[in-house]
C-alpha cells in the first residue's frame, strides 16, 4: 500500500543499511541506499524521493553537506538524521538545517517506523521551498552582513544595530550568525547572546515568508484578542511563536502595537489590521495565501 | 504662495492608515483632477487626529466639517457635494452614540470640544512631513526666544516654575531634573528621549512622534541648551516605523534649517541628534535601563546614586525625558510659566494627554487639563461604555490607568481628580497616560493575572523578588482563574506584593503588583466566588462558568447558533434555543452575540450538574 513511497538510506556502515531496508521494505516502502555522499547525491539526481535517511560521520562528503545540498536542490526531499552521536547541540544543528527529525543509533524497528512514518506526514505537508525566501545563512547574506559589520565597527553601542541589521538580512539569528558578528566585533559570543534573548525584537527561529504579530495589550485584551489568536492558531494549525509547515507565516503575540484604537489589532509583516474579528481573520489571511 | 479655498486635512497616523486612508488620499487626488480644482483645493496629510476609532478622518476647512470612517468609494460624492455644490455630506458625518443625528462640525462633537491642546496643538492642522508647516504654527519661536533672550540657568527657572512634571510615568519634576544636570560640569552631555512606549494600552507618543515631530526636536534642542548637553539621542520602539521615518525627516529638516548641528541660530551652541531603535524591552522604560540599552548592552537597571545627571550614558552627565514632556516645552518657554499653570493644580499643573480605550464609545487619544475627574473623560469625553444604553447593555466596572504599574479604578471612585496625587490615592498611577475602560463582561481576577504575566515575562531578572516573586503570583492566579484557588491565596498574595513592592530595585519590580492590590481593594468578591464558588460572574475563565439560555428572554434569532464555532447551540427558528453542554467549550461566543441578554453564565458546577442530566442549579 506504500508502493509509491521512495526512501533513501545513507550510511557507511552496511549493517545500519541492512536494517533499515530490511525494517522498511516489510513496510512496504520503495527503499534506495547509498555508502558514500557522492552516490546519494548521484542517486537523488536520478529519482525523487520522499525521505532521505542519512548518517552525519561519514568518510569524504560527510552528512551535513549531504544535507545542505538536499536542501538546496531537492527541497521537497524531507530529511532524517541517523546519528550515534545525538548531542543536544548536534540535534539543534541538524534541526536548524531544516531536518524533520532523527533516529539514534543504535535503534529498534519500531523506533525507525515511527521516525519514518512523522516524518513522511510532515513532509507530505511542506511543498517545495522555491518560491520561500528561507532564512538560511547564505554566503552571499555573510558578505552584505560583513559589510554592515563594517560601517558600525568603530561606532560605540553598535551591538544592537548591528543585530537588528543582521536580522533584516538573514530573517532571523542562528548561532552562525552571532558568530560571525563575534568575531567581527571582537565581542564575546555569550555577550551577544545575552542581548539577543534579552530583546523580545530578536529572535533565533527561522519565520516564515509572513510575520503574523497579534497585539497582547491591554486594549486588545479587553476587547478580547483571545478570540482572533484562538483562530489563527486553528485556521493555521501553528502554535504562537512558530512557523507554519508551508513556511508561508509565523505567528507571535506581541505586547502593544500602539494602535489601541482599533483594538484588536494584529499587523502582518507592515501593514495593520484593526478591529478584527475571528470571521476577519480569514479573510485577511486569504488575501496573503493568493500567489 | 498657493491659496486655496479649502483645505482638507486628512489622517495619516498609523490607526487611519491602517483603516486604509492610503487609498482615500489616492482617490481624492485622482477625483480632484478629474474635476479641475487642482488650484483651489489642498490635500494635506495629517499627523494622528487622536479619533482613531472613527478613521479614516478627514475635516474640510475653513467650515471644519468632520467626515469619519471615510472609504475611497465616498470620495467622488463627497467631492462633488461638498467641494463644487457646497453640501457637506451628513452621511459621513460623526453620530453621537445611539442618536441618530449627525454632529457636522468639529469643534461640536464632544469627543474634541471639552479637550485642551498643548502637547497636540498641531494635531490634524499641519503636515508632519513639513517644516514649514510647523514653523508657520509658532514651531521653534520657544528655542528662537531660548536662544536668544534666556541663559541656562532662566530657562531651568522658566520650566522649574511652570511644574511640569515628567509625563513618562513617575512625575518627576522635569525642572529640577535639568538643574541637576546643569550643574554638573562635563565635556560632553546627553540630552535623551525616552519614546520607547513600552505599557500596554498606550500610543501617546507614537501619535505625538508621527504627527509633530518636531515639537519634539524643539523641546530637546531647548533642553540641550538649558543642561549644556552637546549631544542627543531619541530611542524610538523599531515597531514604529512610521514614527521613525518622520522623525528622521524631521531631523533632516531641522539641519538644513540651522536649528540642529553646529552653531544653532547663529549662537555657536552645537547640538546633534540622532535616533536610536529599541529593540523591546518594557524595562527600558527604567531610565538607566534605557542608557545600557544605547550602550548596545542588555537593558538592565543599575542602583541609584549616581544618578544619570552625575553619571548616564558613556558615564556621561545625562537627561532622559519622555515625548509628551518634550513636546510642551517649547509653549512654555514661549508663553511663560504662568501661563503653563494657568491649567491644572498646584500639584499637577498644566495638560496630560491620554489614551482612552477599551469598552468605550469614543477610542481615541485626548488631552485634558490635570485635575477635571475621571468622570468628565470617561462619560463626557469617552460617550461612556460602548453599548450602555442598549437594553441589557454593559455597565461601567473599571478604568484601568498606568498600564501593568497601575490599578484598575472602580465606579464608586470615578469622581477623583486626575492629578499625579490623587490618582495614587486610589492605588493606580496616571503612569504614561494608558486608560482602559473595563465593563462588566470583564473579570477583574483575569485582568490581575494579564498584567502579572507581562510584568512576570518582562522582569529583567536581576532582582529575585521581582524575577521570582511575579512568577509564584501569576502562578496562584493562574490557579485561581482555573479553578484551583485556595482560601488562603488572597492573603498570600497580598503579602507577597508587600515583599516585591519593598525590596525591588527598580520600578517595574516596586509596581509590579499593583494591578493585583487594587483588584483585590476593589473586587475582593470576585476573587472569593473564583475561590470559594468556582464561578467566573464575567464568564472569562472557562473553567469557571456554564453558559445557559434563558428560555424566557430567548426569541430564537439564531444570533448565538450562528456565531458557535463549536455546533453546540441548537434550536428551531423563533423559539428558544439550548446548549449543548457536552459540546460547549465556554469560549463566551453566544454570550457576546445575544442583543437580548438571554444567556446566563453560571458556575462551573452547574454544567457538572447539567451534563448528569440533573436538575439545573438557576441562577
Amino acid at each position: 500500500m506504500q508502493k509509491d513511497i521512495n526512501i533513501l538510506v545513507v550510511d557507511d556502515e552496511p549493517v545500519v543499511i541492512n536494517s533499515c531496508e530490511r525494517v522498511l521494505r516489510e513496510e512496504g516502502y520503495n527503499v534506495h541506499s547509498a555508502m558514500r555522499g557522492k552516490d546519494a547525491i548521484h542517486l537523488m539526481e536520478e529519482n525523487i524521493y520522499n525521505l532521505l535517511l542519512t548518517d552525519l560521520k561519514m568518510p569524504e562528503m560527510d552528512g551535513i553537506s549531504l544535507i545542505e545540498w538536499t536542501r538546496k536542490s531537492k527541497p521537497s526531499t524531507g530529511i532524517v538524521v541517523i546519528t550515534g552521536y545525538p548531542s543536544q547541540q548536534s540535534i539543534q544543528d541538524v534541526l536548524g538545517l531544516g531536518c524533520i527529525d532523527y533516529v539514534p543509533k543504535p535503534f529498534t524497528p519500531v523506533m525507525l517506523t515511527d521516525v519514518t512514518y512523522r516524518a513522511l506526514e510532515l513532509a507530505k505537508k511542506t511543498p517545495p521551498l522555491e518560491d520561500f525566501p528561507v532564512g538560511d545563512f547564505t554566503p552571499e547574506m555573510a558578505l552584505e552582513l560583513n559589510s554592515i559589520i563594517n560601517n558600525y565597527k568603530n561606532m560605540p553601542g553598535n551591538l544592537i544595530p548591528v543585530l537588528q541589521k543582521a536580522q533584516e538580512i538573514v530573517g532571523y539569528l542562528p548561532p552562525e550568525v552571532q558568530k560571525q558578528i563575534s568575531s567581527k566585533l571582537k565581542v564575546p559570543v555569550a555577550e551577544i547572546h545575552s542581548v539577543v534573548s534579552f530583546y523580545s525584537f530578536f529572535t533565533m527561529k527561522q519565520r516564515g515568508k509572513h510575520l503574523i504579530r497579534v497585539c497582547e495589550g491591554t486594549a486588545c485584551y479587553v476587547k478580547r484578542v483571545s478570540a482572533v489568536l484562538d483562530k489563527l492558531i486553528s485556521e493555521l494549525d501553528v502554535k504562537v511563536g512558530e512557523m507554519t509547515t508551508d513556511r508561508k507565516f509565523s505567528l507571535e503575540s506581541v505586547r502593544c502595537l500602539g494602535a489601541c484604537g482599533l483594538a484588536p489589532v494584529m499587523m502582518i509583516d507592515q501593514s495593520t489590521h484593526g478591529a478584527m474579528t475571528p470571521m476577519k481573520v480569514v479573510e485577511v489571511l486569504d488575501t496573503y495565501k493568493q500567489p | 504662495m498657493q491659496q486655496y479655498r479649502a483645505h482638507l486635512m486628512l489622517c495619516g497616523g498609523t490607526g487611519c492608515i491602517a483603516s486604509e486612508s492610503l487609498k482615500v488620499k489616492e482617490a481624492l487626488s485622482a477625483e480632484i483632477k478629474k474635476r479641475g480644482l487642482e488650484n483651489e483645493v489642498n490635500v494635506v496629510f495629517t499627523g494622528c487626529n487622536g479619533f482613531c476609532a472613527e478613521g479614516p478622518i478627514m475635516t474640510v476647512y475653513p467650515e471644519g466639517i468632520f467626515y469619519e470612517r471615510l472609504t475611497e468609494k465616498d470620495i467622488p460624492f463627497l467631492v462633488e457635494e461638498h467641494l463644487l455644490k457646497g453640501r457637506p455630506v451628513e452621511r459621513l458625518m460623526y453620530k453621537e452614540p445611539e442618536k441618530r443625528h449627525a454632529v457636522p462640525a468639529m469643534k461640536d462633537i464632544p469627543f474634541f470640544n471639552l479637550q485642551v491642546l498643548r502637547v497636540l496643538r498641531n494635531k490634524g492642522l499641519i503636515d508632519p512631513e513639513k517644516i514649514e508647516e510647523y514653523i508657520a504654527r509658532d514651531g521653534y519661536m520657544g528655542a528662537a526666544k531660548a536662544f536668544t533672550e534666556m541663559t541656562p540657568a532662566e530657562i531651568v527657572t522658566v520650566v522649574k516654575d511652570s511644574g511640569l512634571r515628567g509625563r513618562g510615568g513617575a512625575g518627576f519634576p522635569t525642572g529640577l531634573k535639568w538643574e541637576l544636570a546643569g550643574r554638573v560640569s562635563s565635556d560632553t552631555k546627553y540630552m535623551l528621549c525616552n519614546g520607547d512606549e513600552g505599557d500596554p494600552g498606550a500610543f501617546m507618543d507614537r501619535s505625538v512622534m508621527e504627527a509633530d515631530p518636531h515639537s519634539v526636536i524643539e523641546g530637546m534642542i531647548i533642553g540641550a541648551r538649558a543642561i549644556g548637553a552637546n549631544k542627543g539621542v531619541i530611542y524610538v520602539r523599531a515597531e514604529y516605523p512610521l514614527a521613525v521615518q518622520r522623525l528622521n525627516l524631521a531631523i533632516e529638516q531641522a539641519h538644513e534649517a540651522g536649528l540642529l548641528g553646529e552653531d544653532i541660530l547663529g549662537t555657536g551652541f552645537n547640538f546633534d541628534l540622532s535616533i536610536y531603535l529599541g529593540a523591546g524591552a518594557f524595562v527600558c522604560g527604567e531610565e538607566t535601563a534605557l542608557m545600557r540599552s544605547i550602550e548596545g548592552k542588555r537593558g538592565m537597571p543599575i542602583p541609584r546614586p549616581p544618578f544619570p545627571a552625575q553619571k548616564g550614558l558613556w558615564g556621561k552627565p545625562s537627561v532622559l525625558n519622555n515625548v509628551e514632556t518634550l513636546a510642551q516645552i517649547a509653549p512654555i518657554i514661549l508663553h511663560g510659566s504662568d501661563w503653563y499653570r494657568s491649567l491644572g493644580t498646584e500639584k499637577s499643573s498644566g495638560t496630560k494627554v491620554f489614551a482612552l480605550t477599551g469598552a468605550i464609545s469614543n477610542v481615541g487619544l485626548v488631552e485634558v487639563p490635570m485635575g477635571i475627574p475621571l468622570r468628565t473623560i470617561i462619560n463626557d469625553i469617552g460617550g461612556g461604555v460602548k453599548g450602555a444604553r442598549k437594553k441589557g447593555g454593559r455597565t461601567f466596572k473599571a478604568v484601568q490607568m498606568g498600564g501593568p504599574s497601575g490599578g484598575c479604578i472602580p465606579e464608586s471612585l470615578l469622581d477623583t481628580p486626575v492629578t499625579y496625587e490623587d490618582i495614587v490615592q486610589t492605588g493606580a498611577i496616571i503612569g504614561s497616560g494608558g486608560m482602559v475602560v473595563m465593563d462588566d463582561s470583564n473579570c477583574m481576577v483575569s485582568m490581575a493575572r494579564f498584567f502579572l504575566e507581562f510584568t512576570a515575562d518582562e522582569s529583567c531578572g536581576k532582582c529575585p523578588p521581582c524575577r521570582i516573586g511575579t512568577k509564584v503570583m501569576l502562578d496562584m492566579l493562574n490557579d485561581i482563574t482555573e479553578g484551583n484557588g485556595k482560601e488562603s491565596d488572597i492573603e498570600t498574595l497580598q503579602d507577597l506584593c508587600g515583599d516585591i513592592i519593598s525590596t525591588s530595585l527598580c520600578g517595574l519590580g516596586q509596581t509590579a503588583p499593583n494591578p493585583v492590590l487594587t483588584t483585590i481593594k476593589y473586587f475582593r468578591e470576585e476573587y472569593e466566588s473564583h475561590i470559594k464558588d468556582k464561578w467566573c460572574k464575567a464568564g472569562v475563565c472557562r473553567s469557571l462558568c456554564t453558559f445557559i439560555v434563558d428560555e424566557k428572554v430567548c426569541t430564537g434569532c439564531g444570533a448565538c447558533q450562528r456565531a458557535c464555532t463549536q455546533g453546540a447551540v441548537t434550536g428551531e427558528k423563533k423559539k428558544p434555543h439550548e446548549i449543548n453542554q457536552e459540546l460547549c467549550i465556554q469560549c463566551r461566543a453566544c454570550y457576546d452575540a445575544c442583543k437580548f441578554g438571554s444567556i446566563n453564565i453560571g458556575p462551573a458546577a452547574m454544567r457538572e450538574g447539567l451534563l448528569k442530566d440533573t436538575p439545573a442549579v438557576s441562577v
